[in-house]
């Protein structure tokens, strides 16, 4: 990512020489020998006619009208508009809870080795101006309503203003205070179905009407939090013991991991149909989200079995000799370390989940690809497949990238923790 | 300071001709017999591969045996899981790789397991680790993480971890074998301390002048025996097997 430090002067020549700035680095970066300078004109070459391309057609000859006539349905289906309002609070509670979370994560109370930890790092600027950047040209180039544009950017607003508070005065509250938050994610999930399916007073909105990014984003979070317990409890029953434990879940990982992804998911819209009596029968919506949660899961049980393996058998023995049982030791010793040594593969592994989700289009759902494919269906949008494509590649691009920076920033946060408990 | 072990003290560990096979036939253990009085502090010497790491082990059951007995602290030892953690409360470990919590700071590394085993409250047993580590030296390190001390210091918290659950019984596994030369008095320092108090020690070492110093007994281990048990002055200066004289010989 980043240019070579610049060296120290080796001698005394003149300043004059010493190339200094951002023209010196990117000499040194890009055009240090002859074969470097030649592949960098290349590569540059092809860069810049590819963007040139890419950004005349966008301007020139693209019809962005399939994209700005549906961007509705795209993001939440044929969710009922008077029951809209429901999604705008849903957004406001977890661009509030995203903002804490961010703000308490970069706000650690443990600097790291370079002394104290800045409120804003190189990776948060950019975070945060590439987010004000989004709110502001994406509802105007979808050319929404002024109030539709507004209220995106306070959405964006109030996000980055609790991450400065957070930021500023989250290392001052109590630890306690500080370990809750997390624990409002699983709260803040529960709260969003119940706002987002009704009920209890609301009125349903069934989930054959959710749809586009909601849904996605639905299923996807879905599986990755049913699926990661159960991928925990999975990775340990292939290591422990009992011949039983260690057969049924060797069988049910190399069963799943040896069927395509559609096929399970078939079989569960149709065969689950048949088998299950009517009252029992969730709704097919259901029945997909459960498939993939035990597909996903067959595959974090390896990343965590990796992970597993990598905790030393000495922590294990330290804990148990301290008289803690199997349960005990497992939860609060080995499991946290083999997590932490299994992070990079469990991101992995939940975007792979994410753009999984793009299956379910081929079985009807009417998830982000399978709303962009109805919406191309109609003959009004006929021939415009390409610019419908590009968004939703930005669009998966987005949510994966966002996936990706946090996992990249809790990597980092525990490993400013020193690790090693041995010589 | 050597005190001969009285024959009335109460046994708190009591080893009969255990024999243990490895899961690969090797036969580890091939009739050892020990008693340790409490109190006492025996030293268990021996070459690599005597056995003498893994019939320690088996007193905390870390390892099994096939055969034999071994009663620690009146509980006969079985596969009863519920007799194997009353008897790993009462029984403290420390290893040659310390075996510290990476993931916990120091002070969290005390205070987990009385906590969560003997359900103490939480401020008790901070009071308790703090005055622990600083009967090891090491008070100002409580917030740090184990990979931020050195191996001398984090083995002296590791003995502070085990003294935490209030053991009747500490056993040592070559605690000293892993460190740096410089940092082997310190943690030998903090041993000798303890064995000046009432607790029960059983300690595998190559460190004669601490056996010299501290033990009540040493023991010379060979091939999953135990061939020799004496008081210091005789094991080093009069021993009567000529087993124990070849093997003083060549660690002297």
């Amino acid at each position: 990512m980043n240019g070579p430090p610049t060296p120290p002067p080796i001698d005394a020549r003149p300043a004059g020489r010493l190339a200094t700035g951002l023209a010196a680095r990117l000499r040194r970066a890009l055009f240090a020998t002859p074969v470097d300078a030649l592949l960098s004109v290349v590569l540059l070459a092809l860069l810049i006619w590819g963007a040139v391309g890419l950004l005349s057609w966008a301007t020139t000859r693209a019809d962005w009208a399939v994209v700005r006539l549906n961007s509705a349905l795209l993001l939440v289906g044929r969710y009922p508009l008077e029951q809209q309002w429901r999604l705008w609070l849903l957004a406001v509670l977890l661009a509030a809870q995203a903002g804490l979370s961010w703000g308490l994560l970069r706000a650690s109370p443990r600097p790291d080795r370079l002394g104290r930890v800045p409120l804003w790092p190189r990776n948060d600027r950019l975070a945060a101006v590439l987010l004000a950047l989004l709110a502001l040209v994406l509802p105007a180039a979808l050319g929404l309503a002024l109030t539709l544009q507004l209220r995106w950017w306070a959405l964006t607003g109030l996000l980055l203003l609790i991450r400065w508070l957070a930021g500023r005065w989250g290392p001052q509250r109590q630890a306690r205070l500080r370990r809750l938050v997390p624990a409002l994610w699983p709260l803040l999930y529960v709260l969003g179905l119940w706002l987002i399916g009704g009920g209890l007073g609301l009125r349903a909105v069934t989930p054959s009407d959710w749809g586009g990014l909601l849904l996605t984003l639905l299923m996807a979070s879905f599986a990755m939090a049913l699926s990661f317990p159960l991928g925990v409890l999975l990775a340990l029953g292939r290591r422990s013991a009992l011949p039983l434990l260690r057969w049924g879940s060797v069988a049910y990982i190399e069963f799943i991991r040896g069927a395509p992804l559609i096929t399970l998911l078939f079989v569960g819209q149709n065969i689950l149909g048949f088998l299950l009596p009517a009252g029992l029968n969730p709704d097919r919506v259901w029945r997909a989200a459960w498939v993939l949660t035990f597909f996903a899961a067959a595959y974090l049980a390896e990343a965590i079995r990796s992970g597993l393996a990598g905790v030393p058998r000495g922590q294990l023995e330290a804990a148990r000799s301290l008289g803690l049982s199997m349960p005990q030791a497992l939860i609060h010793i080995v499991i946290p370390q083999a997590l932490r040594i299994a992070l990079p593969a469990l991101m992995g592994q939940f975007i792979a989940l994410l753009q999984d989700t793009t299956l379910l289009s081929l079985i009807g759902l009417l998830d982000l690809l399978g709303t962009a494919r109805s919406v191309m269906a109609n003959p009004q949008f006929l021939g415009h497949s390409s610019e419908m494509y590009l968004t939703l590649a930005v669009l998966y691009w987005l949510c994966c990238a966002a996936l990706g920076l946090g996992s990249r920033a809790l990597e980092h946060r525990l490993a400013s923790r020193p690790t090693g408990g041995g010589p | 300071m050597n005190l001969q072990p009285s024959p009335d003290r109460a046994l708190m560990i009591d080893a009969q001709a255990v024999e243990k096979w490895y899961a690969n036939g090797f036969h580890a253990l091939r009739g050892a017999s020990l008693q340790v009085g409490r109190g006492e502090v025996v030293v268990i010497m021996g070459p690599s591969g005597s056995g003498k790491s893994t019939f320690l082990r088996t007193f905390n059951a870390l390892e099994e045996f096939q055969k034999g007995s071994i009663t620690v602290d009146g509980i006969a030892l079985s596969n009863d899981l519920r007799r194997i953690d009353a008897i790993r409360r009462e029984v403290g470990m420390v290893f040659q790789q310390f075996n510290l919590f990476p993931h916990l700071s120091v002070m969290e590394n005390l205070t987990l397991a009385p906590v969560l085993v003997r359900r103490r409250s939480g401020a008790e047993v901070e009071s308790q680790a703090r005055a622990l580590l600083e009967r090891v030296g090491i008070a100002e390190q409580a917030h740090k993480y184990p990979g931020q001390l050195s191996g001398g210091q984090q083995q002296r918290v590791a003995i502070a971890r085990a003294l935490c659950m209030e053991p009747r019984i500490l056993l040592f596994d070559e605690p000293t074998s892993a460190l740096d030369p410089e940092m082997v008095r310190e943690v030998l320092e903090v041993m000798q301390d303890l064995a000046a108090d009432d607790i029960t020690m059983v300690v595998v070492t190559h460190e004669v002048r601490f056996a010299r110093q501290v033990a009540h007994r040493v023991v010379l281990m060979d091939e999953g025996l135990v061939v020799e048990e004496a008081p210091p002055e005789t094991f080093f200066t009069n021993p009567s097997h000529g087993r124990t004289r070849r093997f003083l010989e060549q660690i002297l």
